[in-house]
């Protein structure tokens, strides 16, 4: 399918669009014409169709300072997620004082989204997809509707995934993103923020290059990736507003399907990852540390403040880290293959012996004939790769014997005229 | 014996109903045989040479006739009209259908059996002595432990999944008649010096391809203490048996390998945490298991003398049978039968539907309505009064079960063989036939006396050649199956494992070898009294060597 058949189906602007082509678009301004890219969307292409959703971050003042030259009335909008660096809510009155933005408009998230799904203000960090979800891709998408074309400050150098980003792109939904910034670097940015004498954000100074909410952002080192300091240690560099190339917005929530952790009756976005070769013992977080590689720099680990998990191979003996369990936010246990039934005895070690009382998941080959077992042993969180046993597992179809006849765990229960062997699972789990 | 309660009942019903719904995945193609395979061996369901093999668990051993009835019935209906009885007092159906088989569970169920955990990496079904709660030489009858073990290990959420599968084997009585030495754990009871009666616990024995005798690892475990101690050796051969090759995964071989005194120390350790938790068997728990073994009403008689000299005059073979498948009953005027499934030229320990129910019959009518299933792959009517001994004869004449040769030269083991199994290498079966045949004739048996053969058609050693005074292994080279010869092993309390003689022989000589083994013995023994195995331990192999091989 070509750029401009999909422009023929566009209901925005769609006439323009055509005529012009996007390609074309897209080869009408030079390089750095920042200010006639903006200017030709905002007053030619989307006349009165036109905002820009803004974080009012680190470098956010550049892309600001270029609206207000084009038409300081342009709908701004800032996610106020409740996350904010107080530096940054004050820099957003700053930069509407400074540069005379009068239609700022600041979008909360939805207080029943957050009472339900976010009650005590910890969801970013168990799962900042679903967190960026209720925060930011939620309060924004009834707005997303109202308007035919999108300013975004987002630039190449950012991040490796940004590498092609043109000045105007077809979203998914037939609109139309502009990113007047495409082409600015860093020393861009900052010259241009030295020309037009514009404000720093006040953490930039501190080391904070690329700043989002403030769970979710840290100091970027020199020489590293400026996004580098957004979810560190974690597997995300989007947000999930523009996560999607061509503009879709994604939807973790939406996309359960997809998710292998099965813990508290339902699959959930994993906050953990796998420990990778070069990972930092001091630095490192949300990551299964293989048992061996933990006792080989326990003290770097101990220090280290983020949340960690641990991973238990077949044939690790967790007693060695016995005094060290209260350390990890979860614990992996491995089973290499399904017939391999050493990962029940390291179970029921750690959550009836040493009184682990975490997260204990399953991952490897966890099929839906082991899980009930599993479950005795003391697991309450399960990867699951096979289909068939996520297909069982979200209709609570498990091949399942619920009466037991030997004391197993921290939970059964005794049950009917002879409880000294016979237990059943309690009540809910 | 143990009657079902709800609970029982509901965890049999639960689990067929789990096993129906893995049957149904594998019948519509979501599993596919990788991952149906361990699940149906879960529940005893191999697929063999032909067609699915079914074994259903008979528990230490124990029947009522009802029971016995409703194998025949699933003998009758699904499968071609007989049923195997195995070395581990199980029986098993050759011929089921897969879309059959939850409905065989169903029937099963209704009268209180199962297959659960008849194979699989999995703690299978408890075996004992099939003189248990009979014997006159017993300590202490060890059925109730047997079940409490039996239920204790029952879907163990621990043990579903161990390097291989895992057999405890357990008697009250000094003489072994359960070969625990030949076992993964092996209980034998045991009285303390206070008087008190538990049991000494023996380790790692095992037959296969790698015999071993088993190792006292604990010379006295209360009853208190038991599945405490039980657990600690499964977790420790969980963690620690050896996963990277089938062969070395018993735990015969971590002991072998480990040594004694490391896996002691294991234990011990393992031990110590469990000791006192909730695997204490409380004494009223054992009780109440107890009660379910208590004898059968049983009549005051006064000791019954049974003049078998004078009954082989009125019928030889009545006298053969009374000499050699009468056991002492603990009960003056009391007997326990052995229904020998061994006639001459079957196989051994195949029934028909008609014979298990005529035995049923008898066991209603003169027993108490009990049986059992011996490890030598014989039926036994336990508790027969001495006066009654005839007319169960005559009732086991008119089934055609009424050989008189338990214990002799023709009351082989032998596995399936090639016949049916898919792991063989050569048939066994047909030599067992052979040899029957040999030594037919009822004098030259008893002239003979005791004598075990056990003949396995492969290295798993299923017949526990290894363990038969005169053991026989078929192997297959160049496309020749052979049979070599051991001699001396013994599954008793005097445990050892024969020697391979020499060479092996094809089919067809087999018959021949052994009866030259046979004549050096009645040659060579020292008095008529002395048996086969003692002059055996006597002499040593050379002469039988020499027999089988020439002067070398």
């Amino acid at each position: 399918m070509t750029a401009a058949s999909k422009i023929a189906a566009a209901p925005v602007a769609q006439d323009k669009l055509r005529a012009l082509g996007i390609m074309a678009l897209n080869g009408m301004f030079d390089e750095m014409d920042a200010l006639g890219v903006l200017r030709q969307a905002a007053t030619e292409l989307l006349a009165g169709d036109i905002a820009i959703v803004s974080s009012f971050g680190a470098d956010s003042a550049v892309l600001l300072h270029l609206v207000a030259q084009v038409d300081p009335s342009m709908p701004v909008f800032f996610l106020e997620t409740g996350k904010h660096f107080p530096e940054t809510l004050a820099y957003v009155e700053t930069l509407k004082r400074q540069l005379g933005l009068i239609n700022v408009t600041a979008l909360h998230p939805d207080p029943a989204d957050l009472a339900r799904f976010d009650p005590d203000g910890t969801l970013w960090e168990t799962d900042p997809d679903s967190c960026c979800h209720i925060r930011k891709t939620e309060p924004l998408e009834p707005i997303t509707e109202q308007f035919g074309g999108w300013v975004t400050g987002r630039k190449r150098f950012q991040t490796r995934e940004r590498g092609v980003l043109p000045h105007f792109e077809l979203t998914s939904d037939d609109r139309i993103k502009i990113n007047p910034l495409a082409y600015f670097s860093d020393a861009d940015v900052n010259a241009y923020k030295a020309e037009h004498g514009l404000p720093e954000h006040p953490l930039y100074a501190v080391g904070y290059k690329s700043i989002g909410c403030a769970p979710c952002t840290s100091i970027v080192a020199e020489g590293e990736d400026p996004r580098a300091g957004r979810w560190r240690g974690l597997n995300k560099k989007e947000c999930g507003i523009h996560f999607d190339f061509n503009g879709a917005i994604a939807k973790p929530m939406a996309a359960t399907a997809e998710l292998k952790l099965f813990k508290d009756g339902a699959f959930t976005a994993d906050p953990f990852r796998a420990w990778a070769e070069g990972d930092d013992p001091a630095s490192v977080r949300y990551t299964h540390v293989p048992l061996p590689e933990f006792l080989a720099a326990r003290d770097a680990f101990l220090a280290n403040p983020h949340p960690l998990g641990l991973l238990v191979s077949s044939g690790d003996k967790v007693e060695n880290v016995e005094g060290d369990l209260s350390r990890f936010a979860s614990i992996a246990v491995r089973f290499p293959a399904f017939t391999d039934g050493r990962g029940y005895s390291t179970g029921r070690l750690l959550s009836e012996r040493l009184g682990y009382g975490g997260e204990l998941r399953a991952v490897g080959d966890v099929l839906q004939d082991q899980i009930p077992l599993m479950r005795r042993c003391g697991f309450n969180a399960f990867v699951v790769e096979h289909e068939p046993t996520r297909k069982a597992l979200r209709e609570g179809r498990l091949p399942e014997v619920s009466i037991f006849y030997q004391p197993v765990g921290t939970t059964e229960v005794p049950l009917g005229t002879r409880p000294y062997l016979r237990r059943a699972a309690p009540a809910t789990r | 014996m143990y009657r079902y309660d709800e609970f029982d009942a509901a965890f049999v019903r639960e689990r067929t109903a789990q096993f129906s719904d893995q049957v149904n995945r594998r019948l519509t193609g979501e599993l596919n045989e990788d991952q149906f395979r361990p699940l149906r061996l879960m529940n005893g369901l191999y697929l063999q040479l032909h067609a699915y093999m079914l074994r259903v668990a008979v528990p230490y051993g124990t029947l009522s006739g009802r029971q016995m009835r409703k194998l025949a019935h699933i003998a009758r209906t699904y499968d071609r009209g007989y049923g195997h009885f195995t070395t581990r007092q199980n029986i098993q159906f050759n011929w089921p259908r897969l879309k059959d088989v939850p409905e065989i569970l169903a029937e099963l169920a209704s009268v209180e059996m199962h297959a659960i955990q008849t194979s699989g990496n999995c703690i299978r079904n408890v075996t004992t002595d099939q003189f248990a709660g009979a014997a006159a030489d017993e300590i202490i009858d060890p059925r109730p432990v047997a079940e409490i073990i039996r239920q204790w290990s029952s879907l163990h959420p621990e043990f579903s999944y161990l390097p291989r599968k895992f057999k405890i084997a357990i008697t009250g009585a000094p003489a072994d008649r359960a070969a625990i030495r030949f076992h993964d754990i092996g209980l034998q009871a045991a009285t303390n010096a206070a008087g008190d009666v538990g049991w000494e616990v023996w380790v790692g024995g095992g037959l296969g391809r790698t015999p071993m005798i088993g190792k006292m690892i604990n010379g006295f475990v209360p009853n208190e203490h038991l599945l405490a101690y039980l657990e600690s050796i499964l977790r420790v051969y969980n963690r620690y048996g050896r996963r990277d090759n089938k062969y070395k995964a018993r735990i015969k071989i971590l002991v072998h390998e480990e040594g004694l005194e490391t896996i002691k120390a294991q234990v011990e350790a393992e031990f110590s945490e469990v000791r006192g938790g909730v695997l204490t068997l409380p004494q009223e728990e054992l009780d109440r298991i107890g009660s379910y073994f208590a004898p059968p009403s049983f009549e005051d008689l006064p000791a019954t003398p049974i003049d078998i000299a004078r009954e082989t005059i009125l019928d030889p073979a009545y006298g053969r049978w009374l000499d050699n498948n009468i056991f002492s009953h603990y009960r003056p005027g009391y007997a326990s039968v052995t229904i020998s499934l061994k006639p001459i030229g079957g196989a051994p320990g195949d029934a028909t539907d008609a014979q298990m129910e005529a035995v049923a019959d008898l066991a209603e009518r003169y027993s108490f309505d009990e049986l059992r299933v011996s490890h030598e792959q014989n039926l036994v009517l336990p508790h027969v009064r001495v006066a009654d001994l005839r007319a169960v004869y005559d009732g086991l004449v008119e089934a055609g079960l009424a050989e008189g040769n338990a214990g002799l030269i023709t009351d082989m083991i032998a596995c399936p063989g090639l016949d049916f199994c898919a792991l063989a290498n050569a048939r066994s079966i047909p030599i067992a036939q052979a040899i029957s045949h040999k030594f037919a004739a009822p004098e030259r048996q008893a002239e003979i006396g005791d004598l075990k053969i056990k003949i396995s058609g492969c290295i798993n050693a299923c017949g526990h050649h290894h363990v038969g005074h005169i053991g026989i292994l078929g192997v297959e080279k160049k496309g020749t199956e052979l049979y070599q010869i051991t001699l001396g092993g013994d599954g008793t309390e005097h445990a050892s494992v024969g020697k391979i003689l020499g060479p092996g022989f094809v089919a067809d000589a087999v018959p021949d070898a052994i009866e030259r083994l046979v004549d050096v013995y009645l040659g060579r023994r020292e008095t008529p009294d002395e048996p086969f195995i003692a002059t055996v331990r006597r002499l040593g192999d050379a002469p039988f060597k020499e027999a089988l091989y020439g002067t070398t």
